[in-house]
């Protein structure tokens, strides 16, 4: 079996939670991620197949609905990506792709992206020194999505809660740059 | 200058990639004429001052096509438009893949 060869790794072997003064970043593992990429023609099918299947509606502007089990984010027109737990599976992604073949492409992404989460009230002092929104409160607010880039490095972000607190995606990659980068930009915090 | 994504709201131009004219459109590769009428529409550009439509793409954002009407001596941008639905208007009965 494949399992037994393959050994899942961290895409930040080098730290796990790092705490600072109002700032909190820990490693998002085990997440699973996939997109889905509606066929021309077809995103209507795709968002009824979602919608009778885990009960949330697609959304057609920059947001993630859903919960803890599996989230949806808006990944770009008429495409999504699906944000779940792993628990040691594939069956996110097998689930979709059983329910929506021919309707959408369906790709794994978990192994392919590293996710971190910004935590605490400093975090979006800490954002603001490489990414390029504005994520003031008036403007970006909890299940807000956006796909940009920061420090020069494609993200996909999605705020989860007002702490604030934000996932953020980047290939895996450019894990260890981006973790490099966000730790020098948080160092400042570090002192009380 | 920012350009406004239908989809992601005002972004940073170093989000998108310039991808030059929307106005010409793919001539008939059957038609008679065809030679003629290829080497005009990769090649021949009028370039007038005042407004253009141009195609950008939002690479670092939702990767959609934009057409942008853009001031080329102010840099004012009047207006952003889907370029897939701007295709879809000229050429209604194209269905896609199924
Ligand atoms: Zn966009």
């Amino acid at each position: 079996m494949v399992e037994n060869i393959l050994q899942a790794r961290s895409a930040f072997p080098e730290f796990s939670l790092s705490r600072y003064h109002q700032l909190t970043i820990a490693v998002r593992e085990h997440i699973t991620m996939v997109s889905l990429a509606a066929w021309d023609g077809q995103s209507e099918k795709v968002q009824s197949v979602i919608q009778s299947i885990y009960g949330h509606s697609l959304p057609q502007r920059p947001v993630r609905v859903g919960g803890m089990e599996v989230s949806f984010l808006w990944f770009g027109p008429d495409r999504w990506m699906a944000v779940g737990e792993r628990d040691g599976g594939r069956d996110l992604e097998e689930n979709l792709k059983r329910h929506l073949h021919g309707l959408a492409a369906v790709v794994d992404h978990s192994d392919g992206r590293a996710v971190l989460r910004l935590s605490g009230a400093r975090a979006r002092d800490v954002l603001a020194k490489g990414l390029p929104l504005d994520l003031h409160p008036r403007v970006f607010k909890a299940n807000d999505v956006a796909i940009t880039h920061a420090s020069h490095i494609g993200v996909l972000l999605w705020q989860v809660d007002d702490a604030p607190t934000y996932d953020i995606a980047v290939p895996r990659s450019y894990a260890h740059s981006f973790s490099d980068w966000l730790l020098d930009a948080a160092e400042v915090f570090s002192a009380i | 200058m920012r350009i406004t994504c239908p989809y992601c709201g005002n972004r940073s131009l170093d989000e998108f990639l310039y991808h030059g004219d929307a106005e010409p459109q793919r001539p008939d590769a059957t038609a008679d004429n065809a030679m003629d009428a290829f080497v005009s529409y990769a090649f021949e550009r009028t370039n007038p001052p005042g407004q253009h439509h141009e195609l950008w793409y939002h690479e670092a954002g939702c990767h959609a096509w934009l057409v942008v009407t853009r001031h080329v001596s102010t840099h004012a941008i009047s207006s952003v438009d889907i370029a897939r639905d701007l295709a879809k208007a000229r050429t209604p009965n194209t269905a896609g893949r199924a």
